[in-house]
């Protein structure tokens, strides 16, 4: 027991100090994630509106292949995105393999079928009677396209917010594409695999209160999304 | 002649939820649809507010037929509650200035409009134009959806059961505010209420459906249940005053009897009649029907009834409102709906 304390005690003093190697890794997760979920919303938002506004033949194929890539393993991910960017891949003459951005692509292959899937469905919630409204109310074409989206505003956060969840607690993509190299591409999730393996029990629960406060953010927003959403 | 409907018949998942040879409906008039549930209500008011075609027949609106791509714009003078009518997710001020919007109306007479709205469903705008939409209990959101609709001055109003699910208060004002709405602008209205002694004191027509057919058009008496089988097989109904309605046939699942206006007498003595039902009540309206007839309500227990009589018979009884009537009509007279 007094190991974890004493642990506790030097993870607040590393987090006070602003210990540089903790910052770092803090702020490689933050851009990494933040790129990722960039790129995941700007190309998941408009599939997954499109994927629940629309109807086509095949849809509900669409949405069973896009329900099964929710339970992706995140090591099949790192290793299909590495065959690609690894230098005999197809984009290794882009030397990705081993950089952020890197990893940032094997994060939104993985937050993509989330995003796409949630918005999908809070669209299809929001069910006839919403796009009825509209209609009665006198909007159609692009209007009423635009303001179902806005309805279905707080499903479309939540989707946003649970894929930034799944990013930022991911490791397993962030090892393979990233390899955790110190001070460039260690991120808070890999950082406290390695250093725990160490032995270097403070580091990783500095690193773990950090990855905590994130997602208790995380999820405050995600409640905050659910209770506007069940307002309706 | 405002709607004309020729032919229709809408099928879903092959089944005929509707089939209409002939139905013309007049502007600035209430219409009530009557009917059992699947009977075909919301099906037609759909097709008549444009958010649904029919699988074949043709709709004429103002004298021309319409087509598909004419729709999204006589949504703009055609508009609906809906039975499960959702408030957009912004604060009640925005959601009933929403349609204004659409139509580009200019801010300071929009928020006039939006008031005045308010105002006509009983909701103070000062207290209510900046709620959230869920600051609003169930009667409230249902005056708010439906000031998003009088907002408008619609040249058409159809509401499906817009006091379904509201309080004794919200319905009043709400049934209120659809009267006035004809009233004051001359809006064409067409609705389905469960409350059908409300329906038929305001409805200048009732259409009845059975089946997705119209197998009535024209006002009707309409009392619902509950009603107790008798040992002579008729069935009856204990008015709050005490007095008795005999019906004959089987009921019904509505357990809801029409009875035409046309098979109603009007006596000013309850002398012996051949007929089952002679039940005492009191004159509360008259007005003219079609030029040539006078329709009277005349209250009786808890219901009111309506009877057609020519003028020539109301100068001999010397019918006036407030004035004691006979209302005889025979237990065979009864349709179960």
């Amino acid at each position: 027991m007094d190991y974890i304390l004493a642990g506790i005690q030097e993870a607040f003093v590393l987090l006070l100090s602003g210990d540089e190697e903790v910052y770092t890794a803090v702020f490689a997760t933050l851009k990494v994630s933040s790129m990722s979920i960039f790129f995941t919303l700007v190309i998941g938002l408009p599939t997954g509106f499109l994927l629940g506004y629309t109807n086509f033949p095949g849809k509900n194929f669409v949405r069973s292949v896009v329900d099964a890539l929710l339970a992706l393993p995140t090591v099949v991910v790192g290793l299909w995105v590495y065959a690609f960017i690894s230098s005999r891949g197809p984009l290794g003459n882009l030397n990705l393999l081993f950089t952020l951005p890197g990893v940032a692509i094997g994060e939104v292959v993985l937050a993509l079928p989330i995003v796409i899937a949630l918005s999908a469905q809070a669209i299809e919630e929001l069910d006839l009677s919403v796009k009825d409204t509209l209609l009665t109310l006198g909007a159609a074409g692009r209007k009423l396209a635009l303001d179902i989206l806005w309805e279905g505003r707080y499903g479309m956060l939540m989707a946003a917010v649970t894929a930034y969840g799944r990013i930022i607690s991911e490791v397993g993509v962030a090892t393979m594409l990233g390899g955790n190299i110190k001070w460039r591409t260690r991120t808070i999730t890999t950082a406290m695999a390695f250093e725990t393996n160490k032995g270097q029990f403070a580091m990783g629960m500095a690193l773990g209160f950090i990855l905590l406060l994130i997602a208790f953010i995380v999820n405050g927003t995600l409640s905050f999304a659910k209770r506007m959403r069940q307002s309706r | 002649m405002l709607y004309e409907l020729k032919n229709i018949k809408r099928y879903y998942n092959g089944r005929c939820a509707l089939s209409i040879n002939h139905l013309a409906i007049e502007g600035g008039q209430i219409y009530a649809l009557v009917g059992p549930n699947g009977s075909g209500k919301t099906t037609l008011l759909r097709i008549l507010a444009f958010l649904d075609e029919p699988t074949m027949g043709e709709v004429f609106y103002n004298g021309s037929l319409v087509a598909p791509k004419m729709m999204p714009f006589l949504r703009r003078e055609v508009t609906m509650l809906l039975q499960d009518s959702r408030l957009l997710t912004r604060k009640v001020k925005d959601n009933v200035a929403y349609g204004l919007k659409l139509r580009g109306m200019d801010p300071l007479s929009m928020k006039h409009r939006v008031n005045e709205a308010l105002e006509m469903v009983g909701l103070s705008p000062k207290e209510f134009a900046n709620r959230k939409w869920y600051e609003l209990s169930g009667g409230e959101a249902q005056r708010v959806a439906l000031a998003s609709r009088l907002v408008l001055r619609p040249k058409v109003l159809l509401l499906d059961e817009p006091t379904a699910n509201v309080d004794a208060v919200s319905e009043s004002l709400i049934n209120d505010a659809v009267v006035r709405a004809k009233e004051e602008w001359k809006t064409t209205i067409i609705v389905v209420s469960h409350n059908l002694l409300w329906l038929y004191s305001v409805a200048d027509e009732v259409l009845t459906l059975w089946g997705g057919r119209i197998i009535q058009q024209g006002p009707e008496n309409i009392i619902p249940g509950p009603w107790k089988k008798l040992e002579t097989g008729l069935y009856c109904k204990t008015l709050r005053d005490g007095q008795k309605i005999f019906v004959s046939g089987e009921p019904s699942e509505s357990k809801v009897i029409s009875i035409s206006p046309s098979e109603i007498l009007l006596a000013s003595h309850g002398e012996k009649s051949s007929a089952r039902n002679v039940l005492r009540g009191f004159v509360t309206q008259m007005t003219y029907h079609n030029g040539d007839q006078v329709r009277v309500h005349v209250s009786v227990g808890d219901i009111t009834l309506v009877a057609f009589l020519t003028k020539d018979a109301v100068m001999d009884l010397n019918l006036h409102p407030g004035m004691d009537i006979y209302v005889i009509f025979k237990a065979s007279a009864a349709k179960w709906l």
